[in-house]
């Protein structure tokens, strides 16, 4: 056994994909085992069987789709906080990087935050802003630009100084040198900082939607919490991680497809 | 460099003359106190040519050449004092007279070759100078003359070290300029490498001769390559030594092996030796 343990050896990719999948069919057997054994009641853990019904049931009932609808709900909130994340962050990101004063005046600012219960803020957020969709949004952006924002700025940071001396020395303005060589550098993980900031709005999706959310996933969840309608608790949970996973893969192939030379190196 | 004509380049490079007036270049040592890099070194280039700026390694001879083409890498006002004159005139910061080939070559890995080359043509200096018509036509002749035409399209990770350089060399001699600064740019390649790059350099040199500064800590590449050799002592720099060196290029291993070559290293080393300090120079077979 001793000879085939070496921490620096990765598995095949054939034996990595049979021993993951082997996990999540063993946890299943155990859950499945537990559940129907009758040692824990159906009201505090669902079989698997029955969540896979309340699935059914909120992708398909009375004509109408509840799941589908709480989905484009979620994912519109995501989409748009998402976009502002972007807009605002990245060059905020940049400008930090690029601009070490600027850095130090800003990052007391945000570096805390990464920290910080931002879930704390919901209640600020509810007496500031209402209970609206602005108050969603407000606080998925703020739960992920205090991820992008430092993640950008050390991405920047990260571009090796011969860039920015080659290129001043070409001609290039400051300005040119940072739009034309040091950001274009930067790009990839500039990607990853996004991909991060999506996977954390994700995270944070049920929490902007507990309060007074007539549609969405959060709200779905919230609302069969109240029902004690475990079964649909658990099948919205695995609704919310199938999707971050989606999101995080199609945005991980995305970035390898726009920047296939970062790994080259 | 706007009235060259469209494709065939000049064979004459601009009239060009550089001066160093007692340069004393002082850095803030960890100490409190400050450093002095280089000691009043006062040189005079005023026609094309090889110039070898020889010196042990840390000696401050980048610190000149970063000097020379007025690039600040430290944030730190350079020279301390004394003056860089150009034409006569003054340099305070980066010009156009003058393009730099650093040992890490600084190639864009997300462009192509050609993109890499042209890169200084996406500049708002140099499009305004040269016609898209006319920088594509000089990329494209300039990639021929690297030997690079074939590898165009690929990135520099598909290329290999000394095929890197070629395309930072490239790069630099696309604008034409007056004045070529080369910061030890062989200095990281493998032997047989090294010396293709320096056949290619004197290449280059006999279809653009305009004025070449070029920094190395090995007293082989200095003697096989320079037109003028000048030996910086160790830190801090002084001009220790200054001599021409006549042999026609490019020099044969045998001329390498000559009385005249190994005297004129041996001189070279004795300089070196003389001077007190720590620092390292290479000598190649």
């Amino acid at each position: 056994m001793t000879e085939f343990w070496n921490p620096y050896v990765a598995p095949g990719a054939r034996q990595r994909r049979l021993l993951g999948v082997g996990a999540v069919l063993a946890l299943l057997l155990l859950w499945s085992a537990v559940a129907g054994s009758g040692l824990v009641s159906p009201t505090k853990l669902p079989a698997p069987w029955h969540v896979i019904s309340a699935f059914g049931y909120l992708a398909w009932n009375d004509g109408q789709s509840m799941l589908l609808t709480a989905t484009l709900w979620s994912v519109g909130r995501l989409l748009v906080a998402g976009l502002l994340v972007i807009v605002v962050g990245i060059p905020i990101g940049i400008v930090m990087g690029a601009a070490p004063q600027v850095n130090a005046a800003l990052s007391p600012l945000v570096d805390p935050f990464r920290s910080a219960p931002v879930v704390a803020l919901l209640p600020i957020l509810v007496m500031w802003m209402g209970i609206g969709e602005a108050m969603k949004i407000a606080f998925l952006f703020i739960g992920a630009v205090v991820y992008l924002i430092p993640m950008v700025r050390d991405a920047i940071q990260a571009v090796p100084q011969s860039y920015w001396i080659g290129a001043r020395d070409l001609g290039a303005t400051p300005w040119e040198c940072i739009r034309s060589a040091v950001v274009p550098m930067a790009m990839p993980r500039i990607a990853d900082a996004v991909i991060v900031a999506f996977s954390v709005m994700w995270t944070y999706i049920t929490v902007a939607e507990y309060v007074n959310a007539r549609e969405g996933l959060g709200q779905l969840i919230q609302n069969a919490r109240r029902f004690s309608a475990w079964d649909q608790v658990f099948a919205g949970i695995m609704v919310i991680i199938a999707l971050a996973l989606a999101t995080y893969q199609s945005m991980l192939w995305l970035k390898r497809r726009l920047y296939p030379w970062e790994t080259e190196q | 460099m706007s009235a060259a004509p469209p494709v065939a380049p000049p064979a004459r490079t601009p009239p060009v003359s550089v001066v160093l007036k007692d340069i004393v270049q002082e850095y803030p040592a960890d100490s409190g106190g400050v450093t002095r890099v280089i000691d009043r070194v006062a040189l005079t280039f005023d026609k094309p040519g090889i110039n070898m700026l020889l010196g042990p390694s840390g000696c401050g001879k980048s610190t000149m050449l970063h000097m020379l083409g007025g690039v600040r890498p430290m944030g730190v006002t350079t020279p301390t004092s004394g003056s860089v004159l150009i034409d006569g005139v003054e340099c305070h910061g980066a010009h156009d007279d003058a393009v730099m080939v650093f040992q890490r070559y600084a190639n864009r890995p997300d462009l192509s070759v050609f993109d890499n080359v042209a890169f200084p043509f996406r500049l708002k200096l140099w499009k305004s100078r040269v016609p898209a018509g006319e920088w594509r036509q000089r990329v494209a002749d300039m990639l021929k003359a690297v030997g690079l035409a074939d590898k165009a399209g690929l990135r520099p990770a598909q290329l290999s070290g000394g095929q890197n350089q070629r395309v930072a060399l490239a790069r630099a001699l696309v604008l034409r300029p007056k004045i070529l600064l080369m910061d030890e740019p062989f200095g990281a390649l493998d032997a047989q490498t090294r010396e293709e790059m320096q056949r290619l350099l004197i290449d280059l040199y006999q279809s653009w001769p305009c004025l070449v500064v070029f920094v190395t800590h090995d007293v082989t590449e200095a003697l096989m390559l320079g037109d003028r050799v000048i030996v910086l002592s160790t830190q801090p720099a002084r001009v220790a030594d200054d001599f021409t060196v006549s042999e026609t290029r490019p020099r044969s291993a045998a001329w390498q092996r000559s009385p005249e070559a190994q005297a004129l290293e041996e001189r070279i080393l004795n300089q070196l030796h003389a001077s007190p300090g720590k620092g390292q120079v290479r000598v190649t077979l």
